[in-house]
């Protein structure tokens, strides 16, 4: 699968970006490559500049220099919803979801389909407005269906308990049909039984859905056994990048994470 | 889909239990536009019906059953119908909060006075109320191109240094204002050529003027070729259409700029472009000055007032619970969200407010329409804020809440000032009052991002049927593959 997957454009490739703000640098000559099917980490100290990674590759601020690519295309200096469309969708650390909005309409805000936001078409609810959002809705719950979701379609999003909400973000960025999804610490305050859970469900949704995924990850153990690669970013910087056998052995991220040794 | 699976190792050590199998499989219905064909009947079939309602209703109000001072009660309540709805739209479902509403009443309702006035003839030529309106777009594109050109290279200027498209603007300010300023004071003859900004103004004054002396003679031919009956009605639907569309003009092009602010620095820019509007009207003399417009045609009554509260609330109700109203509402939720799933957020905002300020306008020009004369004064702040409490106490993000608030809050002054002699000195007293204990007591409002009817919050308006989602719930054993 690899192999193959390889001989293709990478879905998102990051080349040589960085990114200061005012005089401080947040990130300095940050490369990466994802392909479809495939699933790298991105680890790292706190305040390595991780989740400017992901604000970068979303739009959230455009790349001080470099480029972005999603499958050949251009995107930096694209809006964030502009970069949505072209395939790449994230879910955040600290979570956000629609709070006031039900589960079920925090997904189909991501589901775009002909037809729907067309004013003259929702003010005279026309046939195929209606068709529209019917299946809209059909899709939307088969979403919910997929992340165990379902059951909880009516609810406010702000009533889930806090592993649900992360799923739901999960289904959200998935409803926009994308290529690529970036998950910032999806497991983050979760238990370890849930953490299990959750990364099986990753492998899940990126086979389901034929995804490339990038994943910000603190534990370990987790990064390690479902990534193919991982890329170790300290202080703004590319310190390894490499499959996770080679990154355990690395001297210098275990100096980054565990400091210098002193002997 | 089991070969999917083995597809990966990991997958396979997935345990299917946890998690519905068919999941993925797109078995999402899609059944043909042409099986819609009877819910879209449904849902517009009873739209002639209430408008039918209101030929009987209007016949009662406008019999001598109910008096002129009821009627008039019926009639403000409409007014306020129309504009807490139309913000609701901005301030509820959007959750920008605009206290700028009269101002847009205030560009709708000269707009049609003005027109009425010196156009028509007393509702005589509905072709010359449209040339005056196209005459209108006509300059507003002219105008905007020009403008929006200079925008854009000002902005690209960014590339050569940071700072000079702020020095660039407020040179470019200073110098129309000394432009202004100069060319005025030259009383005989045009200023010289260089007073560009003047030269400017003025060429686009020339050009309304050709527009409409040249487009007069064809508007009087055409408008004489009506029947007699449309003659009327047309020209007031074209006044009130005309005039809420230049109220979405101005609302795009505050819009534009505004909404980049959020919270109180947007109450306070909106606020700031309502007084603007009114000092503009307060000091030109062609619509009247402070004095404001006297002997406007009046031609609005009930049936037209009602009418057209009823269109506001259903195309604010479509808009708002659509595909359209849901991006309107996440972009309220969370701003950064909507647009990493590819919602534009400005482009949500400037619709809602376009559309808010579009039936502002509408409604301003009705009132225009109906009271004979207007003042600046009649469209301050504290008619601003009048609609802005209509749309709190009635729950923001709810529209049959606002349509509540504005009918109880027309009629519970004139209800005090009757209920005793002594008490009707007091009734402000009370009416605040009665605000500050309703707001304690509901802060959340009269309906608290409710409707009255279906009773939920944030509903579908028809929501998955049932056995679909027993479907989904269940196994994947009866779904084709």
């Amino acid at each position: 699968m690899a192999e193959s997957a390889h001989n293709l454009a990478p879905l998102l490739h990051v080349d040589h970006v960085s990114r200061h703000f005012g005089g401080l640098t947040a990130v300095t000559d940050f490369s990466l490559e994802l392909h479809r099917r495939e699933l790298v980490g991105l680890i790292g100290p706190n305040g390595a500049g991780k989740t400017t990674c992901f604000n970068l590759i979303t739009g959230i601020y455009p790349p001080s220099s470099g480029h972005i690519r999603a499958s050949n295309h251009r995107i930096d200096g694209l809006s964030p919803s502009a970069i949505n469309r072209s395939g790449i969708a994230r879910t955040f650390q600290n979570i956000r979801l629609f709070q006031n909005l039900s589960v079920l309409d925090n997904v189909l805000a991501g589901i775009r389909r002909r037809g729907q936001l067309g004013l003259p078409r929702t003010m005279l609810r026309t046939p195929f407005f209606l068709k529209q959002r019917h299946d809209a809705r059909a899709e939307g719950m088969e979403l919910l269906a997929t992340l165990d979701l379902a059951a909880h379609a009516d609810q406010l999003a702000c009533n889930l308990p806090y592993g649900q909400q992360r799923r739901l973000e999960i289904a959200r960025a998935l409803a926009t049909r994308p290529k690529v999804l970036l998950l910032d610490e999806p497991a983050a305050g979760m238990n370890p039984a849930e953490k299990e859970r959750l990364m099986q469900l990753i492998a899940f949704i990126r086979d389901r859905f034929d995804l490339g995924i990038l994943l910000i990850e603190h534990d370990m153990k987790l990064v390690m056994t479902i990534c193919q690669r991982i890329t170790v970013l300290d202080h703004g910087e590319v310190i390894a990048c490499g499959a996770p056998a080679q990154i355990q052995s690395d001297p210098r991220v275990i100096e980054a994470y565990l400091g210098e040794p002193t002997d | 889909m089991q070969s999917k699976k083995s597809d990966s190792s990991l997958a396979e050590a997935f345990d299917a239990t946890d998690l519905p199998s068919g999941a993925g499989t797109l078995s999402y219905s899609n059944l043909p536009p042409g099986r819609f064909r009877f819910g879209s009947l449904k849902a517009n079939l009873p739209l002639p019906i209430l408008f039918a309602l209101l030929i009987p209703l209007s016949m009662f109000v406008e019999s001598d059953v109910v008096g002129d001072y009821y009627r008039r009660i019926i009639i403000l309540a409409g007014f306020n119908i129309i504009l807490a709805v139309s913000l609701q739209l901005i301030n509820g479902f959007s959750g920008q909060f605009s206290l700028g509403h009269a101002g847009f009443m205030a560009v709708g309702a000269y707009l049609a006075a003005y027109p009425a006035m010196n156009y028509s003839q007393h509702f005589a030529d509905p072709f010359a109320c449209l040339l005056f309106y196209a005459a209108v777009a006509i300059v507003f594109v002219v105008a905007g191109t020009v403008l929006f050109a200079a925008f854009l290279l000002i902005r690209w200027t960014r590339k050569l240094y940071q700072a000079l498209p702020m020095i660039l603007l407020i040179a470019m300010l200073i110098w129309a204002m000394f432009d202004f300023a100069r060319a005025s004071a030259v009383t005989v003859g045009n200023p010289p050529k260089y007073y560009i900004w003047w030269h400017g103004a003025d060429s686009l004054v020339r050009l309304f003027a050709w527009v409409t002396t040249h487009g007069r003679d064809a508007a009087a031919h055409l408008s004489a070729a009506l029947p007699t009956g449309m003659v009327e009605p047309l020209s007031f639907i074209v006044l009130v259409l005309g005039s809420g569309a230049c109220a979405g003009a101005v609302g795009l092009v505050v819009g534009m700029p505004a909404l980049r602010l959020r919270g109180d620095y947007l109450a306070i820019a909106t606020l700031g472009f309502a007084e603007i509007i009114k000092i503009i009207i307060r000091n030109s003399e062609p619509l009247g000055g402070a004095l404001g417009l006297v002997g406007i045609p009046k031609y609005t009554n009930f049936a037209w007032l009602y009418g057209a509260a009823l269109v506001t609330i259903v195309v604010i109700w479509r808009i708002a619970y659509s595909p359209r109203g849901r991006a309107i509402m996440a972009v309220r939720e969370d701003e950064i969200a909507a647009a990493a799933i590819g919602i534009d957020p400005t482009r949500q905002k400037v619709t809602a407010f376009i559309t808010g300020a579009f039936f502002g306008g509408v409604a301003g020009a009705m009132f225009a329409m109906h009271e004979h004369s207007i003042t600046p004064e009649s469209f301050g702040m504290a008619k601003s804020i009048e609609v802005v409490v209509m749309v709190t106490l009635g729950g923001l993000g709810s529209i049959s809440g606002a349509i509540l608030a504005a009918i109880v809050l027309t009629i519970l002054p004139e209800f005090l000032r009757n209920l005793s002699p002594t008490l009707a000195d007091f009734r402000m007293v009370i009416y605040s009052a009665l605000l500050i204990v309703m707001m304690l007591l509901r802060p959340q409002g009269l309906l608290g991002g409710r409707e009255i009817w279906p009773w939920r919050r944030f509903r579908n308006p028809d929501p998955v049927p049932t056995e679909d989602r027993d479907d989904y719930q269940g196994s994947d054993e009866t779904k084709p593959d």
